[in-house]
């Protein structure tokens, strides 16, 4: 039993994946349930509008954070500050003696500010009448829907695109396409395209089953989440490639994705709200691109946010499609190509302009 | 396309390093048309990085490297056809879908008839067929568009006799119809196959032409007798490195006094001759000597 002992010691030790792996997740799991599981919203965005708005403001407390005080603005506006998540909550106060007539516009579709503000409103004695706009029941599942889609894209790009490629090495076959006349993108396409394709579809799927089974509206322009969720199935498959590149088995590729996923579980707001983690581990959520595909279905599908209101999420996603893709792609194309080490040519054979095009 | 006349295969001074580890050294060799080469060595040898710098899949650090006349690029490959050791098939799919993917990559017709053995396996899963199928299926989707050259990565390893016999046959009507073959091999039997060898030990090459040309004069000591088990012993334990050859013993590379000294410090007698050489005692020397 020593010996065995011993041998799966010394087995682990050079596994530095899954060393990795038993350090690292643990970690992971600590700090992120640790400072980013809270679903308490201590602060609420808050502008307040109309004729008392100035008096109304600076009644307000805790948590309601007064950001933005226009006097000269009304309801429609409020509106739109919440479709464009400008704001949580939008005050209109009335014109009427004592700011009688004054409604709380609250975004629905930021369920744990929602809660917090409700709670709040109501707790002030019911002077503010509460209207929760685009999930007007505050319902779990409206929430979730929209980000379980990103979830499940970042399951198919990243999984199971990495165990896909990886097993095209393991077989044996990569090397077989790699002497076959294929240029290294028509490999890259062929077998990204068919993942591209499923995903996209599991996305309609979803999307689709949501809004029948749980009643979730799609409020929004459906383009603009089409080119939301490409763009996010250009980072995740990129994620997939770049982890069947550095796996030489699928067990590698799914502990590697494994890492990859987790963290977007926790940190990217799905289900911890962002505002309410710990400022040290929050800049986490902004370097995932889950956060940023949640920011566009949540705000497509509750809210009918426009393509200009989405604008960051939308460029955020496209300058990491870019890079990770890329990166992606030369790391693959290495792999079936590989280019001449720079030292030690001895002696240069001529060049084939047409050849070198082709290669 | 390629230069009419140039060799298929054309390898001066090739050097593949891993970091500080040298896998190919200094290796030069040429395949032409119609000829069966075949490259010899130990595992370690340096064998598989060696095709796999002709294929183009490893770039070497230093020396040239032309397949028809050219450096090897996606052009080239339109003329070779490969059968890797892991055969580079996939098992997920029938063998007619296997055919018809290689067919397409290609941009030639699917394959209409296959091959006697083959026959009646076409809507199987490759990973369901035996091992020597598998192998005559690579060979088949090798050899679908006709290539100038085909490379082989120990081509028969898990095959029964028969079937080695069968792809050796077609290995040479292949040859006999022009096209080039290079063949990595373990086996004596495949290597006497070839019309010329390249031996390489510990990634240098140690030794190249035909089998004739690398046994020379090489002589080995042959010793019939019926004690050949006591004999074989009495040689081992003197250090001499014999071999059995069914109920004979072979010494290679020793002087004919020195296995006659052995046998008798042992008490044995028996018949003792110098022979030529064989091919796999010829490359033990060398690979010792290297």
């Amino acid at each position: 039993m020593r010996a065995m002992i011993f041998k799966e010691f010394r087995e682990l030790r050079r596994d530095r994946r899954t060393v990795a792996m038993l350090i690292v997740l643990p970690l992971v799991l600590l700090v992120g349930f640790g400072y980013a599981a809270n679903f308490n919203v201590s602060h609420l965005k808050t502008d307040v509008v109309g004729p008392q708005a100035q008096k109304v403001a600076a009644a307000l407390h805790q948590p309601f954070d007064v950001e933005k005080v226009a006097p000269g603005q009304g309801a429609p506006q409020a509106r739109e500050r919440l479709r464009d998540d400008k704001a949580d909550v939008v005050v209109v106060t009335g014109s009427g003696k004592g700011g009688a007539g004054t409604v709380a516009y609250i975004d629905g579709s930021n369920l744990f500010a929602a809660q917090k503000a409700t709670g709040a409103l109501a707790g002030a004695g019911g002077q503010v009448e509460a209207k929760v706009l685009f999930n007007p029941d505050l319902k779990t599942s409206w929430i979730m829907v929209p980000a379980l889609i990103g979830l499940i894209l970042t399951f198919i790009g990243t999984i199971i695109t990495s165990i896909g490629m990886v097993r095209e090495r393991q077989s044996g076959t990569l090397e077989q396409l790699a002497v076959m006349p294929f240029k290294p993108s028509d490999v890259i396409i062929g077998k990204i395209a068919p993942y591209f394709l499923l995903a996209a579809l599991d996305m309609i799927v979803v999307t689709v089953l949501g809004t029948l089974l749980f009643g979730v509206p799609f409020q929004g322009n459906a383009g603009v989440f089409a080119v939301g969720g490409a763009l996010f199935l250009f980072v995740v498959l990129g994620v997939g490639v770049l982890i069947s590149t550095v796996s030489q088995t699928q067990g590698q590729a799914i502990q590697l994705a494994m890492m990859t996923v987790m963290p977007q579980i926790i940190f990217s707001g799905m289900f911890f709200p962002l505002a309410s983690m710990a400022a040290g581990v929050r800049w986490i959520g902004y370097l995932l691109p889950l956060t940023y595909f949640n920011m566009i279905s949540q705000g497509i599908m509750l809210r009918g946010a426009s393509a200009a209101s989405l604008w960051l999420p939308l460029l955020l996603l496209t300058a990491m499609a870019v890079v990770v893709f890329s990166a992606a792609v030369l790391r693959f194309r290495r792999d079936l190509a590989p280019s001449r080490p720079s030292t030690g040519r001895a002696t240069a054979a001529p060049p084939q302009a047409a050849e070198a095009g082709a290669r | 396309m390629s230069t009419p006349d140039a060799p298929l295969v054309e390898v001066e001074g090739a050097t593949r390093r891993f970091g500080s580890f040298t896998a190919v050294d200094n290796v030069s060799m040429r395949v032409e048309r119609g000829e069966i080469v075949g490259l010899l060595g130990a595992n370690g040898a340096g064998k598989t990085t060696l095709i796999k710098m002709v294929l183009g899949l490893i770039a070497p650090t230093g020396g040239t490297l032309r397949l028809f006349g050219r450096e090897p690029s996606r052009q080239t490959r339109r003329q070779l056809g490969y059968v890797a050791q892991g055969l580079g098939l996939y098992a997920d799919l029938t063998v007619r879908e296997n055919l018809a993917f290689v067919a397409e990559a290609f941009g030639r017709p699917r394959p209409s008839e296959l091959p006697g053995p083959l026959r009646g396996t076409e809507d199987r899963l490759v990973g369901e067929i035996g091992w020597g199928l598998q192998r005559q299926l690579a060979f088949v989707a090798a050899l679908g568009h006709g290539p100038k050259l085909l490379v082989l990565d120990e081509p028969t390893s898990g095959v029964d006799p028969l079937a080695r016999a069968r792809l050796w046959d077609t290995v040479h009507e292949q040859a006999d119809s022009g096209t080039g073959v290079l063949v990595t091999t373990h086996y004596m039997q495949e290597a006497q196959q070839c019309d010329r060898l390249v031996l390489m030990s510990r990634g240098r090459q140690v030794a190249a032409g035909t089998e004739k040309d690398i046994i020379g004069p090489t002589t080995a000591v042959e010793v019939r007798t019926d004690a050949w088990a006591r004999a074989f012993d009495a040689l081992i334990d003197a250090g001499l490195p014999a071999t059995l050859a069914g109920r004979h013993v072979r010494v290679a590379d020793t002087a004919l006094p020195r296995v006659g000294e052995a046998l008798e410090r042992a008490g044995l007698r028996a018949e003792v001759r110098q022979v030529p050489a064989t091919l796999e005692e010829r490359m033990t020397s060398i690979d010792r000597a290297a």
